[in-house]
């Protein structure tokens, strides 16, 4: 046993969730991301559900989607996933470079229409888009009528909450 | 009650008094009022001073377009210069200031200006000061800027907030008065998202001030109705108080709101402006139309007034606009404010028409009537006291104290025209009407130049009712009733010209242009719209010529004798009212300027002390200052001699990294780097070059093979994103073929560079790899684990610095305590942090080239990289143009090393290199210092530089040229490599 202890600092570490009227802020847990890289004219991945039960799939682009969870996948577990996917795609894992947050309650769209171009109005759940958020990138995914979840690069994710904490001030 | 103000009537209320300031001096209004409305009801007629003349001036209109009451609100940071009083809401405890004006508004010195105007006109600026011509800087500028002039700009920060929003919607409709609110109702009620954005405090347009009932009901009333009705709608979003000020491709809207301009202290969660981008499926202006000022000699003097804004002040505001009231028409709209001022007790004196026809059916009134004439000038001061009207027979003077004018009415279409569309001429309505067949956009109403109520209602319905149907909403197209008591403004007779004008006839007034100057300006050659323009600056400053355009346009082609339509108009641009800096600017500023990007090391170089620097929007740690040490350079010293002595630790996670994997990833990188990937074993590093198209370099770096079909690839941090776009469009448009698949894993990754002699033995305390030189040489890499299994990550032996050195990845949430980890394994070993300072000392002593020497004009073999250039691949980027002449041409540049002659004297990068006798000039520039510090191990400064022919001058004395502060520093070219050239150091 090393004598070394290591520990893991999440990105947000601190932000305790935000609760305003009609909308709330929230870091997900940094659990599992992984990035499921098949070939472009791959429209679904048949077998993932069968290996990654806990997982749940965001499309990111043509043949790309993030599978995502609240709890870490061992890396044993990680390893054996890849290799039984190896047919369908290849695994990035990107469990620690990006970042969960969840936008949720009636006034969520009005939230983030002061960041995204992208008409949340019409956008139906489980369908997700790559857009900007002010001047930071974000994979957003509409995951139930209120909810929106954020996806962001790790190394921007502190601003993009003091964005959103901004942005959601209205409702305070 | 204020001495203008009706006992009743308007929709002020009277029950809620509000008090504010005018320069000073403290008077009263109502809740409803505009700051314009409260002035008047207390008989303020005087309110600014003119640009050019400082001539006295009043309120001219009621809304967007004034020109004239332009004043300062607010104190300290809140202070806004050129608000319009016509739009501005009163509230508690406003203050104005009156502007342009010193000592005051009633006695003011720059009035002289007004003697001078025999020598001010148009144009004067041009024929004035041409002479010295050093003083037009020093003097005049300064000078005339301070003499003419609008207000002036806090210097003290807005408390305040902002923000932008994006909205999308169905149908935008663009102002929300009769029509409309009838083509909102109408799309709305089909199911369209509708957005209505308007600009005043309250909607409703004309229908506030109209008389006129509608189905029996009041307008106003009716207005009322018909919100209630949208607000009800879940489909249709209300945007009061938003001035729709350009449109932009994509059918996107630019609009501000004024969130809390109308209160005294804004909320603080709430912004004071929101700027909005409206993306429209289709856009409706329901702008109504600009009511015409006539050009007749004193048509500024403070109580001239457009008619529609008196009636506006009359019926909405509940203000009289004076005891003893004259209107000169050219159309039937002056006889409905004859009406209403009757109706309201303060009978009309006079209506002059200039044309030659009975009063409109709709007129029972019983004012003095005087047809085919014409108010040739207005008198007065501080404020109106007479007119003289001309007929056919003669003049008449008649003492007046408020004077009404309608010279007819500009549909309001300069959104319409924001695209590159130009206004039309219509001969039938004298005026301009947008262009036709524009997509995306339509007009109704008073803006689509169709005229009364009645008619926009019906116009409004039915545009909306079509509009909703061609998105695919099913709708009846709604009816109101019957208008009753309405007054329409046709049919109006066009007056440019009034002859017998003795006075200063102004067409625009926010400029001071007045009808001679436009005379002169075509007399002088100047009759082009778009150069009298420029020459008399008509139509220009804040309100853009929104009242006089038409009118100069008209007079230009009276004066060249053609018609206005080939006259044609000057170019409509956004905006369409001034918009603040702080909406355009949002919420970008002070800590929300910019994003801030966080290693995952951040919190741990924090903790050492680092001093951070912003690289693009990382924030690197600079160096790590220690107790005792007086300035950066001691630091970097020690860091740089500790890393080549025990060893350093430096945070590099900012490096790009792209993992790249699929069947034909090696074929890909072969194809992207000059040099040969195609055979890289697993388990190994490469040092790779990747070329632009045009043979020259793009970026550097290392790439892995982790797998047979896996790679990770570093970049430089400044290229990160571009090399991940140039591999996406080099997979995804070049090579479509080939199975790669790209994933840009920078922010995965917390990435140590643990450098210098003890690297090994102290990464062995807590890798679990083997790490001797033989499991593990120069430029392996691997996937590791590290603690006893506690954490999986990637070591490559690669060094920046030359020395032994490796970089070590670990998922990034474990970046921090394993860096701890690190420092406290290598304690005894004498470990500390470094920076980026002490990391380009590092390389520099090892002449190891960045972005400052790879600067987008240099090819491999201007920095020694000649053998990176593989002539065995059938093809890579960058291949074929890298064998032009002048990419191989001997006279290059080429990377080399300079010294000083004398240790003890410095130079800066950017110097340039002359040769040893040379004169400083630029034709003997033979090449400039690209990079450069002091080294503590050659004992003096260190330079690379890019030198003519640099590669076979080592040993040459140079000047080193430093242009900006005129030193000459005596200097060697030498081998670029200051530091163990024969990378012993590196096998260890």
């Amino acid at each position: 046993m090393s004598k070394y202890r290591v520990t893991l600092r999440p990105a947000l570490d601190g932000k305790q969730p935000i609760q305003r009227n009609g909308v709330s802020l929230e870091a997900r847990p940094e659990g599992t991301l992984l990035h499921l890289l098949a070939p472009p004219s791959t429209n679904e991945l048949p077998c993932f559900s069968e290996y990654a039960a806990n997982l749940s799939l965001r499309p990111v682009s043509p043949g790309q989607w993030f599978a995502v969870g609240d709890t870490a996948l061992p890396h044993a577990d990680l390893q054996a996933l890849a290799s039984s996917l190896k047919s369908e795609a290849d695994i990035v894992d990107q469990s620690h470079g990006r970042i969960r947050i969840l936008v949720r309650g009636p006034m969520a769209m009005r939230v983030l229409a002061k960041g995204t171009a992208v008409d949340l109005a019409i956008f139906p759940v489980g369908h997700s888009a790559t857009t900007l958020i002010g001047h930071i990138t974000a994979h957003v995914t509409r995951i139930d009528e209120d909810a929106f979840e954020l996806i962001v690069l790790r190394g921007f994710a502190e601003s993009l909450w003091d964005e959103l904490v901004q942005m959601s001030l209205e409702f305070s | 009650m204020t001495p203008y103000r009706l006992s009743s009537g308007g929709l002020v209320d009277r029950s809620k008094p509000l008090s504010f300031s005018f320069d000073g001096k403290e008077m009263q209004g109502f809740e409803g009022d505009s700051l314009a409305s409260a002035l008047l009801a207390n008989g303020r007629l005087l309110v600014g001073r003119s640009f050019k003349y400082h001539r006295r001036r009043g309120i001219l209109t009621a809304g967007a377009a004034e020109p004239n009451a332009l004043m300062t609100i607010g104190e300290g940071g809140r202070t806004e210069p050129n608000t319009r009083a016509t739009v501005q809401e009163l509230y508690q405890g406003l203050t104005a200031q009156s502007q342009n004006r010193w000592p005051s508004l009633d006695v003011d010195v720059g009035a002289l200006n007004s003697l001078l105007s025999p020598f001010l006109g148009a144009g004067f600026y041009y024929k004035t000061f041409m002479w010295p011509a050093a003083l037009w800087e020093k003097l005049y500028e300064p000078f005339i800027r301070r003499a003419a002039g609008l207000g002036r700009a806090t210097y003290e920060a807005d408390p305040d907030g902002y923000e932008k929003s994006w909205a999308h919607c169905d149908l935008l409709v663009v102002g929300a008065g009769a029509t409309g609110l009838a083509a909102a109702l109408a799309a709305g009620r089909a199911g369209a998202r509708v957005i209505v954005a308007d600009e005043q405090s309250q909607a409703g347009g004309g229908l506030l001030s109209e008389t006129a009932t509608i189905d029996g009901k009041a307008a106003h009333a009716f207005a009322a109705e018909t919100l209630a009705e949208l607000a009800a709608l879940p489909n249709v979003t209300l945007l009061p108080r938003t001035t729709v000020f350009g449109w932009y491709d994509g059918n996107v809207f630019g609009a501000v709101e004024r969130v809390q301009k109308h209160v005294g202290i804004p909320a603080a969660h709430l912004p004071v402006e929101r700027l909005w981008r409206i993306v429209a499926k289709e856009a409706l202006l329901a702008t109504g139309a600009e009511e015409r000022p006539l050009v007749f000699g004193g048509n500024d003097v403070p109580g001239v007034m457009m008619a529609g804004a008196m009636r506006t002040y009359l019926n909405r505001y509940g203000v009289a606009p004076g005891r003893q009231v004259a209107i000169f028409t050219t159309n039937d709209t002056g006889y409905a404010l004859a009406a209403d001022l009757e109706a309201a007790g303060i009978p009309a004196a006079v209506i002059i028409d200039s044309r030659s026809r009975p009063a409109p059916s709709g007129y029972n009134g019983r004012t003095r009537i005087i047809s085919d004439a014409v108010v040739s000038d207005a008198s007065g001061g501080k404020a109106l006291s007479g007119i003289t009207v001309r007929t056919r027979n003669g003049s008449e003077t008649i003492k007046v104290d408020a004077l009404a004018m309608s010279g007819g009415f500009n549909p309001v279409i300069n959104l319409a025209c924001h695209r590159g569309g130009k206004p039309q001429w219509s001969d039938e309505k004298a005026t301009f009407l947008a262009p036709s067949g524009l997509k995306g956009l339509s007009l109704a109403g008073a803006a689509a130049g169709i005229d009364g109520l009645a008619a926009c209602l019906e116009d409004g319905a039915a545009k909306g009712t079509a509009l909703a149907e061609s998105l695919g909403y099913g709708s009846t197209q709604p009816s109101f009733g019957a208008v009753t008591g309405e007054i329409a403004p046709a049919p109006a007779k066009p007056l440019w010209t009034i002859k017998g004008v003795r006075g200063k006839a102004f067409i625009d007034y926010q400029n001071d242009v007045h009808r001679k100057d436009l005379g002169l300006a075509v007399q002088e050659g100047y009759g082009h719209v778009e150069l009298a323009k420029r020459y008399t600056t008509n139509g220009m400053a804040t309100d853009q010529g929104k009242l006089s355009n038409v009118n100069a346009i008209a007079l230009l082609a009276e004066a060249r004798g053609v018609s206005p339509a080939e006259v044609g108009t000057t170019t409509f641009r956004p905006f369409y009212t001034p918009v603040s800096f702080g909406a355009l600017t949002g919420t970008s500023h002070g800590h929300h300027f910019q994003p801030v990007r966080k290693s995952p090391l951040h919190n741990w170089a924090k903790k050492n002390g680092a001093v951070f620097v912003e690289t693009g929007l990382w924030y690197r740690s600079s160096w790590f200052p220690r107790a005792g040490e007086t300035g950066w350079r001691e630091s970097v010293d020690r860091e740089v001699k500790n890393a080549r002595k025990n060893a350093g630790l430096c945070d590099v996670s900012m490096l790009g990294k792209i993992e790249i994997t699929g069947a034909d990833a090696a074929e890909f990188l072969n194809r992207v780097y000059s040099n040969a990937f195609l055979k890289l074993p697993v388990g190994k590093a490469r040092y790779g070059l990747m070329l632009r198209e045009d043979g020259h370099i793009y970026d550097d770096g290392t790439t892995s093979r982790l797998a047979e079909d896996r790679y990770f690839m570093t970049t430089t941090t400044a290229y990160a994103a571009g090399v991940m776009n140039h591999l996406e469009f080099c997979a995804q448009a070049l090579w479509p073929d080939l199975d790669v698949r790209l994933a840009s894993v920078t922010d995965q990754w917390a990435q140590m560079a643990i450098v210098g002699p003890k690297a090994r033995a102290i990464l062995e305390r807590i890798v679990d790899a083997d790490l001797s030189n033989e499991a593990f040489p120069f430029l392996g890499a691997a996937e590791i684990s590290l603690f006893d299994g506690a954490v999986h990550g990637r070591l490559f032996r690669i060094s920046f610095s030359g020395e032994l050195a490796y970089e070590l990845a670990v998922p990034a949430g474990y970046g921090e305590s394993v860096a701890d980890a690190i420092m406290e394994a290598g304690r005894e070993d004498g470990i500390q942090p470094y920076g980026v300072e002490a990391l380009a000392v590092l390389r520099i002593e090892k002449g190891h080239v960045t972005h400052n020497e790879i600067n987008g004009t240099v090819v491999p073999g201007d920095l020694g990289f000649g053998r990176m250039v593989s002539s065995a691949k059938p093809d890579f980027i960058g291949k074929h143009m890298l064998a032009r002449e002048g990419l191989n041409a001997p006279e290059r540049p080429q990377l080399v090393g300079v010294v000083p002659l004398d240790p003890a004297k410095s130079f800066k990068t950017g110097s340039h290199i002359l040769a040893k006798d040379a004169a400083a000039t630029l034709e003997n520039d033979q090449g400039y210092v690209t990079s450069s510090c002091y080294s503590p191990h050659i004992h003096s400064t260190i330079g690379l530089a890019l030198v003519r022919r640099g590669s076979s001058r080592h040993g040459e004395e140079v000047m080193i040229w430093n242009g900006l502060r005129d030193e000459f520093t005596p200097g060697r070219l030498c081998d670029p490599v200051f530091f163990d050239p024969a990378n012993e150091k590196l096998h260890v």
